[in-house]
């Protein structure tokens, strides 16, 4: 069921079917070891050249992957489009700055709150928005965020407008060995390495039969309509695994940056985090890895030349919708097809 | 004017350091400042003001034998963009210093940043207190006057003209836009006027008519504001539709009438009074001199943000040239205590919170323009040292 | 007795009365969401974009001295050939796809992006404040009523009038209820369905450049000024339910009116966590609005 589906949108232009099923989930996971792969070279290259900059930089590009991840999980997979997925990214990061400032700066008691964080309010969220499809699910997707992130913006205890500073170093504490926060290269490869693990852990909870109910809502949902009370639970737990993930990948914002402000929770993060996921290949759950890097590079490339990016970005973007509905990973997918002799 | 006066200095930068300013490696100045988005009128100020400062520092020699090279990078007026800007700008570009940020999250977060890269940053626009106050930090300085200053400068103004005055508060419901009410409402009240209402409205609201009813009916003659921006624009328009600027003064906060808005807000802004660091009007010799530089290069007349920006980078040579360095901490050192001459005149950098002290204004809109109605001496509008980090 | 009087003639009809002007620029702007919505399924994220860009236009012809007067006509109608365009070259690419819903979202969603970096780039992020063609004000039963405010809401009152009756009353509306009650069968009848949708497009957008023309003086205009009234909008329609013009009009109402009281009795703070709680909750029981239904039907 689900080598059928993650790569199968409705894109009249990509048919992993030609592939073969199993083929196209392959590929998914080579994709994956590739960019790993990349990853590696890439750090080994900044350490030895001694940059910082690049590597920071390339770790906020990966926590924004994880952001893109969960968006994907909604969108990609069990086709429910959120506008508001910063508003978990945003809590997360709150949750755990809140933990690593004023109670223990441990690392794993900080995911573990915000995780936790992002259950409950994934659960609240949940219930006030699954019942809805389509166009009014995105509208109260967008509308919490919009309400959440004001309040945030308004509460003087959590730093009201100017956010919070001093959120101090951390080590963090892998049982054999210890990162630290402020190590370029070490918290770099930390994030790398949890980021993929989501991929993979997400990739296999596709595989259970929960995974494959989610699967089933988005391509055959008028066919089932006796799973009616399954689809139920299971657009339940999708949501709330994507706020799960986009907490997760929001409490690692702080340990990078040292800060949290209520933009992380604006309408701008959740639409970067679409963007991202189209322009990387929707339903893929590795694209919008290299959605995220690709983004974060156009914008910091393009960014040199003219302060108009939104408007490069943006036509990219429609571009995609329109001529590459699976986006970057469609696009070589299509290639490789064709050069194996597929069509079209 | 501004040509042979750069000839003149460049003639004399010649003499001085002919050899060493050219061997010498430039000093490095980034400016994290929001070009694009909602604050970019605020950023073009401060980059024409930086840009005019080290031209005519540059012309002169440089600092210390080095010239200066500003490099800019866009902050979106985000703290989550700034910092990853300074951190490209400290570790990439290894700057020697930074300056820019306009919203006081971001200084705040960037901030942060200099501490943990061991570098100094300065800000010539935020005037949240929180920056010089509970959250001061060691490696950032503020160069412009804060919102305590801007609040005592108006309360003395208003004092005098209107003693015993009801004033009526319309506050954006922020942080920042309660502390501004909260603050003038202190300073005004320790001078015997009395507070008739109060309301926040949320920030971008689009239509203030719900409110005037209350505010109708406890007959204020001062009206107080602190929104800001497109807020501000609608805010007057509608006062103005209601009939409601008649027999009202209007003194408010000294973001809500500014060089940006003031053109597209026009007639709806006439009378409005707010406490302010500059005013392109002050009767000084230096501030003649630099409005005239100012107007010719940007073709547009100095603010406050373009002028507190400008006299930056006069702060920054003189810090270096008496540290001789422009070592973190030496530099740190030399600024701490540090009287420099701006356009503004005079100003003294507290060493005990990093806020310079400077003297300040009430300044009326007549005609399109500021003007000076009176002047608070620096001492009597700093307020006290609340910093306890150093 | 007679402070309540004082209440209802002094606080609750100025209330009332400013209420009113918001619901109708609420209306004006949601309209031509309902419409498009209703007839090609497309939740067009870039209305508001369109909305700016009749404000932008207006301020760009005032300049060179048109009339405030002559815009009202002259806006709307420049923004139909953009609406054409809009729909031929963007809209309809992904029409026949089978999730046309989310990626007709996604496509105007990055148009609205991309408009409103333009107004940017063309007009500077600085305010633009247009002069209120009319100015001065009727003082009635001891309030007083701005006069360009009376005008809006008559201005207001005849567009829904001129809308229903497009809808309802004539030919066109006649096709675009049929092309949206079933296309197939409309097609087969001889409706140019395509063309149809062009059109009603190119409607919904020159509603929402008749609204930046209207609203501008009151609200001014900058680049981000679409999202202004987005949520409300967004809220008007859903509460209203999609593609009624009868819901519409209810619904705008119905939630200027709560939050411009609701302003007098609680923190003004509060009135969008109002508007949004209402969506959630009509959502809920409702999912299909209080007057929902296909295009015409209500």
């Amino acid at each position: 069921m689900l080598e059928s589906t993650p790569l199968v949108q409705s894109t009249p232009l990509v048919q992993p079917a030609k592939l073969g099923r199993v083929a196209a989930y392959e590929w998914s996971h080579r994709s994956a070891q590739v960019f790993i792969a990349a990853a590696l070279v890439f750090t080994g290259v900044a350490v030895f050249v001694g940059d910082t900059f690049f590597l920071r930089l390339a770790t906020e590009a990966l926590i924004y992957a994880g952001l893109a991840m969960s968006v994907d999980l909604l969108l990609g997979v069990t086709g429910m489009l959120s506008l508001g997925q910063a508003l978990f990214f945003g809590l997360g990061s709150y949750a755990s700055t809140l933990v690593l400032k004023h109670v223990t700066p441990s690392f794993w008691v900080a995911m573990a709150v915000a995780l936790a964080v992002g259950t409950v309010a994934g659960a609240i969220g949940a219930v006030l928005s699954i019942r809805a499809r389509g166009v009014y699910f995105a509208l109260i997707t967008f509308g919490m965020a919009q309400v959440v992130s004001k309040v945030v913006y308004n509460t003087r205890s959590i730093g009201g407008s100017d956010g919070i500073i001093g959120i101090p170093v951390i080590k963090v504490n892998l049982l054999l060995f210890e990162v630290d926060t402020a190590s370029p290269a070490g918290f770099f490869l930390l994030v790398l390495a949890l980021v993929m693990l989501l991929y993979f852990g997400l990739a296999y909870l596709l595989r259970t039969p929960a995974g494959r109910v989610l699967v089933a809502v988005r391509t055959n949902e008028a066919r089932v309509p006796f799973l009616g009370y399954q689809i139920r639970n299971a657009r339940f737990l999708a949501f709330v695994v994507a706020a799960d993930l986009a907490a997760f990948a929001g409490a690692l914002y702080p340990m990078l940056r040292g800060f949290v402000s209520p933009e992380l929770m604006y309408f701008n993060v959740s639409g970067d985090a679409v963007v991202t996921v189209v322009i990387g290949g929707l339903g893929t759950l590795i694209g919008p890895i290299y959605g995220s890097v690709v983004i974060t590079a156009l914008k910091s490339i393009i960014g040199t030349y003219t302060d108009h990016y939104p408007i490069v970005i943006g036509a990219l973007f429609m571009l995609a919708v329109i001529a590459f509905p699976n986006g970057l990973m469609g696009a070589v997918d299509t290639l490789r097809a064709r050069r194996k002799g597929g069509s079209p | 004017m501004k040509t042979r006066l750069s000839t003149v200095s460049l003639a004399l930068a010649g003499v001085l350091s002919a050899a060493s300013a050219i061997a010498a490696e430039p000093i490095k100045i980034g400016v994290v400042t929001p070009l694009t988005q909602t604050y970019a009128p605020i950023g073009q100020q401060v980059r024409w003001g930086l840009e005019l400062a080290t031209k005519e520092v540059n012309a002169a020699g440089g600092i210390l034998g080095r010239k200066v090279e500003l490099i800019f990078e866009d902050e979106e007026a985000n703290p989550a963009v700034a910092t990853q800007k300074a951190e490209k700008l400290f570790q990439v570009t290894k700057v020697d210093f930074l300056t820019g940020t306009v919203n006081s999250g971001s200084t705040l977060a960037v901030g942060q940043v200099a501490e943990r890269n061991d570098r100094l940053i300065a800000t010539t626009v935020s005037f949240s207190d929180a920056i010089t106050g509970d959250k001061c930090s060691p490696n950032v300085f503020r160069v412009n006057a804060r919102a305590g200053q801007q609040s005592a400068a108006l309360a003395e103004w208003l004092n005098k003209e209107k003693p015993g005055a009801s004033v009526f508060f319309l506050g954006p419901d922020y942080e920042m836009g309660r502390n501004t009410v909260a603050a003038f409402k202190a300073a005004v009240e320790s001078r015997g006027m009395k507070t008739v209402g109060e309301i926040f409205a949320p920030l971008g609201n689009k239509d203030y008519s719900p409110f005037f009813g209350q505010m109708r009916a406890a007959r204020p003659t001062v009206l107080y504001t602190s929104v800001a921006g497109n807020d501000t624009a609608r805010f007057f328009t509608q006062l103005e539709e209601y009939g409601l600027r008649k027999n009202l003064l209007i003194v408010g906060a000294s973001g809500t009438v500014t060089s940006q808005n003031m053109g597209a807000l026009g007639a709806v802004a006439e009378g409005y009074v707010t406490g302010v660091g500059y005013s392109p009007e002050i009767d000084l010799p230096a501030n003649k001199k630099f409005v005239t530089s100012f107007q010719a290069m940007a073709g547009a007349a100095p603010d406050l943000y373009g002028a507190d920006s400008y006299g930056l980078i006069y702060f920054y040579k003189a810090a270096v040239e008496k540290a001789k360095s422009t070592d973190t901490a030496k530099v740190r050192t030399a600024m701490r205590g540090l009287k420099w001459m701006t356009p503004q005149g005079e100003k003294e950098m507290r060493a005990g919170d990093h806020q310079a002290i400077q003297d300040m204004y009430a300044v009326r809109v007549e005609g399109g323009k500021f003007r000076i109605v009176s002047k608070v001496a620096g001492t009597l509008a700093v307020g006290p040292d609340s910093c306890t980090r150093f | 007795m007679g402070a309540l009087v004082d209440y209802i003639q002094f606080v609750l009809v100025p209330q009332v009365f400013n209420g009113l002007t918001i619901g109708v620029a609420v209306i004006l702007i949601a309209l031509g969401l309902t419409i498009i919505f209703g007839l090609l399924d497309v939740f067009n994220m870039a209305h508001g974009e369109f909305y700016a860009l009749g404000a932008y236009l207006g301020v760009t012809l005032a300049g060179r001295g048109v009339s405030f007067w002559l815009l009202l006509l002259l806006v709307p109608l420049l923004l139909v050939p953009v609406g054409i365009l809009v729909d031929r070259a963007l809209i309809q690419r992904v029409f026949h796809r089978k999730e046309r819903h989310m990626l007709t979202m996604l496509l105007t969603f990055g148009l609205a992006g991309v408009m409103e970096d333009v107004f940017k780039a063309i007009y500077g992020a600085n305010i633009i404040k247009p002069a209120t063609p009319l100015t001065g004000g009727i003082d009635f039963l001891g309030n007083y009523f701005p006069t360009y405010r009376v005008f809006l809401l008559a201005v207001g009152a005849l567009t829904i009038a001129g809308v229903w009756l497009v809808v309802n009353k004539t030919s066109f509306g006649a096709m675009v209820r049929a092309a949206a009650f079933d296309r197939q069968m409309a097609a087969s009848l001889g409706v140019p369905v395509r063309r149809v949708y062009s059109a009603t497009f190119a409607f919904g957008v020159a509603l929402a450049a008749l609204a930046g023309v209207l609203l501008a003086p009151l609200y001014s205009v900058f680049p981000t000024m679409g999202k202004d009234f987005i949520l409300l909008a967004f809220t008007a329609v859903i509460v209203g339910g999609f593609g009624s013009v009868r819901g519409v009009v209810l619904g705008g109402l119905l939630l200027t009116q709560i939050q411009s009281l609701a302003s007098l009795y609680v923190s003004p703070v509060w009135g969008d966590p109002i508007v949004f709680g209402i969506m959630v909750l009509v959502l809920f029981v409702r999912p299909q609005g209080i007057f929902g239904g296909k295009l015409g039907h209500a």
